[in-house]
């Protein structure tokens, strides 16, 4: 008879869909007025010696059905809520609210990434006045007035003695004349021609160098800046060096890369040669050292210099300088 | 300079072809540009550096091959064979300072014609246009040997004289002179100019370009050639002053080989007489100030010192051998005497250079310093570059992108923005030649920078806009203004120099603009753009571990008098954000647009001294917190800051936060009234706060609160 109760609870259980007639079905067995209440209840009609037997009969089953209707309970409340979050749910497939984030500068990119190169190096990095004395951006530099090295950039004038800087170089000279050597640092910022065409803009960036300290040679002006070079546009890429004049460097140099574009070929951005001019260098002319009171004897350095936005240009194969001083963000948006 | 490969073959024997011979030169300084296919021959475009005149010629350039090679140079028929008569010709060199040197000679009976083919073929492949065979041949000197010669019609010289002075010299003090010059232009020249006279006027502007009334002329008969020394400084000067330059005055300002200038005259007679004809008379040599080279020591272990090389004396010498120094060994250095091409030879440097040079670039290994290891810790500069690069970052990951502007900017742009005399952005730094008259002062301010980058992308049809700007603007001083203190305020920016010229102070801002069009969107997003702006900024400063800062009302006359705001930190106005005035916008032509464009500018100089402060950990509270909200309503002229700063005046150790979570006006609250809804955070450090006694707080604080503001509860 019991073993029949605990069929049929099993056949009404498998029945109950929710949690309604889980606990409809709770009350019909465990309720006061349930079935398996009713058993216990009857216990006492029983003859005293079978009552132990028969109560642990009853107490099982009871054990087995409360057991039954909690799984039960838990599961269909797992059911529940899964249909619950299910009727919650979103259309995945729309597309977020997104911030989209800004874009650096590719200038700016360019020249950080050149910062970092050095500053690994252990170079550190300065600041000078864009707005400068003539004194600083030539004099200083062993490029007085009435020299024909002056051509070499068309100078924006705010008074006589004071121009728009047309190079980076005059940072060198602030930086020595407060410190003592060694000195190891770049000076990147804005320099100005007045000069504007497909290939010059007015204003533009250049990154400066310079290292001095007893015994620096121009074997290691090779070193440092090839190894820049080979950091920046890989390690297989062929580097040149060939005279050239600067007059605050001497000797002096010119840096070429083999051409990124046709890797040596010849193309029309290296005009057939193959080779890439990326930045000009030298070792420190003695006067320079003379007019901020280094001793030439003593210290020896070097200097290097280099156009941002020609690095720029090449490395995105960029035609017009003009692009990045027009802000388009379709244009910024692609860095 | 162009140099036809056939020609230069005339000087030296070469046996690499035309590709290798260009890649050598490019590797001894003299770049080689481009190299041209014409007729058959190769014309190599050479870059010559301003310090190598002597390389401004086919004989320049041979000479360099020659010292690479170690080949003999041939140097180009001059000899006179026949000289006839004397000379019935006087030169007076007045002013010997500006001319060294000056020779001529005469020739008679010349026949004025075209110039045969091969003398034209050369003149053409290096750009020069063929005149007549008198004036070919000049330029052909010219080319070969870097001399620049002049020749006149002799008859046209009064008086059998040349006098070379400058006005001053000649008429007297403070005169000028003026020459109709070959180019048919009358010009005036100044009092230092040097000219050449004869014995009534001047004849031509020495070493730039001769006069018309005695130029060659098809009936020409007589010629007198000049070739001289102009000193450098002085040409350049007055080419300079007259805007004029030309082949001759561009060789003359880079110095001229004095001593060649003989040789030069000589073949220039000799190649007239070839193709002209006529009778070479004697010749006349004024040589007042004769070439004297110093002598230059050159130390071996310097070379190897600065090269990073271990060359031998003898390879030293070697290098050096090949390029015309004079030069005397001794124990530990060559003592070298410059020839009179080389004047850029003046010092130890210079030689250590033509070492280099010589011994090839490529040659010399590329090895790493072995340096001093070591860390500048005083670098204020470390600070500023850390807030300036926090800075970037916040505003890209917000969405804004960045852009560069020229530092220019016209005056109008000041104007445009209504800003007033007094006004420390109308003290302006002038360019004295700018390409435009929009570019012809340095920013002020980056304002109108961004409003144009906004217009420029507007046409462009873009809906959403966010850009920033981070560079430097240039404030005029004038010396007598700045006081000391301001002097140590702008410790950062670049201060007065010590000698009477003063630098504008650069300073380093930050400009941004935000512009969005209320378009249909998937995703709501009701803040008025003012706040997005300034949640910015708030986030920007709290980064920066900086929290006293505060927004008052900006009168900045180019944004919306009721959406702006001066940014403070502290007492210090570091900027001002808010809506560009609708007066503004209305002239931009963006109203059709209709929302607000909001604009930023901060100055990041002032906000270096208080950011980044060092941080001081706060340990964790144990007990927990009491909230409360209250909603009270005032009249709608109180402001948020205000409710805060009596909300903080109340004395109280138990208040952790307060904030503001709604305010509003309209339906059930009164014209002229606004709710203020604010929440109060109460925690004690030392023990659990209880509900009553924090009841009771909270209620003294509110009574405190209505009290001060005559507001009333909000039910
Ligand atoms: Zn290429």
């Amino acid at each position: 008879m019991i073993e029949d109760l605990k069929k049929t609870f099993l056949d009404e259980l498998e029945s109950v869909k929710s949690l309604a007639d889980l606990s409809n079905l709770k009350v019909k067995y465990l309720g006061r007025k349930g079935i398996i209440t009713a058993e216990l209840k009857s216990l006492s009609s029983i003859p005293p010696d079978e009552r132990p037997l028969h109560g642990k009969k009853i107490n099982d089953i009871k054990q087995f059905i409360e057991e039954k209707l909690d799984s039960r309970e838990s599961q269909l409340k797992k059911e529940e809520l899964g249909r619950q979050l299910l009727s919650d749910s979103l259309d995945i497939t729309l597309s977020g609210k997104f911030t989209t984030f800004g874009r650096e500068h590719p200038i700016n990119k360019i020249l950080s990434e050149i910062t970092d190169i050095f500053v690994r190096m252990g170079f550190s990095v300065e600041e000078g006045p864009e707005v400068e004395l003539d004194y600083y951006n030539f004099e200083a530099l062993n490029i007085p007035k009435d020299h024909p090295a002056r051509d070499m950039q068309d100078t924006f004038y705010i008074s006589d003695d004071i121009v728009l800087r047309t190079h980076t170089s005059p940072v060198q000279v602030r930086v020595m004349e407060k410190r003592k050597p060694p000195v190891r640092f770049i000076a990147p910022g804005k320099v100005y021609r007045c000069d504007a065409d497909i290939t010059h803009t007015p204003m533009f960036h250049q990154i400066e160098g310079l290292m001095v300290d007893k015994g620096i040679t121009f074997s290691n002006l090779k070193g440092v800046l090839e190894a820049f070079l080979h950091r920046m546009f890989g390690a297989d890429t062929p580097v040149r060096f060939r005279p050239s004049f600067f007059p605050f460097t001497e000797p002096s140099a010119e840096v070429d890369i083999g051409c990124i574009l046709c890797n040596g070929a010849g193309c029309r951005v290296c005009k057939g040669s193959g080779w890439l001019e990326i930045l000009g260098a030298g070792m420190v002319n003695p006067r320079v050292f003379e007019n901020v009171g280094y001793d030439p004897e003593e210290y020896s350095g070097f200097a290097f210099g280099m156009g941002i936005e020609r690095i720029a240009m090449l490395k995105y194969s960029i035609d017009d300088i003009r692009l990045f001083f027009e802000n388009d963000i379709r244009f910024l948006r692609q860095f | 300079m162009r140099v036809p490969f056939e020609w230069l073959k005339e000087f030296i024997d070469i046996k690499d072809n035309a590709d290798e011979v260009a890649h050598r030169l490019t590797m001894i300084g003299l770049e080689v540009e481009a190299v041209e296919h014409v007729d058959g021959d190769v014309v190599f475009e050479v870059n010559v550096t301003p310090n190598r005149p002597d390389c401004l010629n086919i004989i320049g350039i041979a000479r360099e091959l020659a010292a690479m090679y170690r080949t003999p140079l041939k140097f180009p028929e001059h000899d006179i064979l026949a000289e006839t008569g004397e000379l019935d010709f006087n030169v007076d060199i007045l002013d010997t300072e500006l001319c060294h040197r000056y020779a001529g000679r005469i020739i008679r009976n010349i026949k004025i014609c075209p110039s045969p083919d091969w003398l034209k073929n050369r003149l053409e492949k290096c750009n020069i246009r063929s005149i007549n065979n008198i004036v070919d041949v000049t330029n052909y000197v010219l080319l070969e040997l870097g001399h620049p010669l002049h020749a006149f019609d002799l008859s046209t010289i009064k008086g059998h004289l040349i006098r070379v002075g400058t006005p001053n010299t000649v008429k007297g003090q403070g005169a000028t002179a003026k020459i109709k010059t070959l180019d048919g232009v009358e010009r005036e020249v100044s009092e230092e100019s040097l000219l050449i006279w004869d014995a009534e006027r001047p004849i031509a502007i020495a070493g730039v370009m001769g006069g018309l009334e005695t130029e060659v002329a098809d009936s020409t008969v007589d010629i007198f050639i000049e070739s001289a020394y102009f000193e450098p400084v002085s040409v350049r000067r007055t080419s300079k002053a007259l805007g004029l330059k030309t082949e001759s005055s561009y060789r003359f300002e880079r110095g001229t080989d004095i001593k060649m200038l003989k040789k030069a005259l000589d073949r220039t007679a000799y190649l007239m007489k070839e193709v002209a004809g006529g009778i070479v008379c004697g010749k006349i040599d004024i040589y007042t100030r004769r070439y004297m080279p110093e002598e230059i020591s050159v130390r071996y272990e310097k070379v190897n010192e600065i090269l990073g090389l271990r060359l031998t004396r003898e390879e030293i010498s070697r290098c050096l051998d090949g390029l015309g120094f004079e030069m005397e060994e001794s124990a530990d250095s060559l003592k070298i005497k410059p020839p009179a091409y080389r004047r850029d030879i003046k010092r130890e440097s210079d030689l250590i250079e033509e070492v280099a040079r010589i011994y090839g670039y490529d040659r010399i290994p590329a090895e790493l310093p072995k340096a001093t290891i070591g860390i500048d810790v005083q670098n204020s500069r470390l600070k500023t570059q850390g807030i300036k690069n926090n800075i970037k970052q916040a505003l890209l990951r917000s969405g804004f992108t960045e852009v560069i502007n020229y530092s220019f900017m016209g005056l109008h742009d000041i104007d445009a923005l209504g800003i007033e005399a007094g006004d420390e952005r109308r003290n302006l730094i002038q360019i004295k030649n700018p390409l435009k008259a929009e570019e012809s002062f340095m920013r002020t301010t980056l304002i109108p920078s961004m409003i144009k980058n906004l217009l420029h992308n507007l046409s462009h049809g873009n809906r959403e806009l966010k850009l920033f700007e981070i560079a430097r603007v240039f404030i005029s001083q004038k010396p007598e203004v700045r006081s000391r203190k301001s002097e140590e305020k702008t410790q950062t920016a670049f201060s007065l120099e010590p000698s009477a010229i003063s630098l504008p102070a650069e300073r380093e801002h930050l400009a941004a603009i935000y512009y969005k069009e209320k378009t249909k969107t998937l995703y709501r997003d009701d803040a008025h753009d003012f706040y997005i702006v300034k949640g910015l900024v708030e986030a920007i400063l709290n980064d920066l571990k900086i929290y006293d800062y505060s927004f008052v009302r900006s009168p900045e006359t180019f944004l919306h008098p009721g959406q702006s705001a001066d940014i403070f930190i502290m007492d210090t106005k570091i900027g001002y954000m808010g809506a560009l005035s609708p007066a503004i916008a209305n002239s931009l032509d963006i109203k059709a647009h209709k929302p607000s464009v909001i604009v930023l500018e901060i100055d990041i100089d002032s906000i270096i001294p208080h950011g980044m402060q060092q941080v001081k950990y706060r340990p964790l509270p144990k007990y927990p917190y009491i909230e409360r909200d209250t909603a009270i309503i005032v009249d709608s002229a109180i402001e948020a800051s205000m409710l805060m700063k009596l909300l903080k005046s109340y004395p109280s150790d138990l208040i952790e936060d307060i904030s503001i979570f709604d305010v509003y006006q309209g339906k059930n609250i009164p014209e002229g009234r606004k709710s203020i809804a604010f929440n109060v955070r109460y925690r004690a450090s030392d023990r659990t706060l209880k509900d009553d006694e924090i009841d009771v707080l909270h209620n003294s604080l509110v009574n405190y609160i209505l009290d001060k503001t005559k507001g009333q509860l909000r039910q």
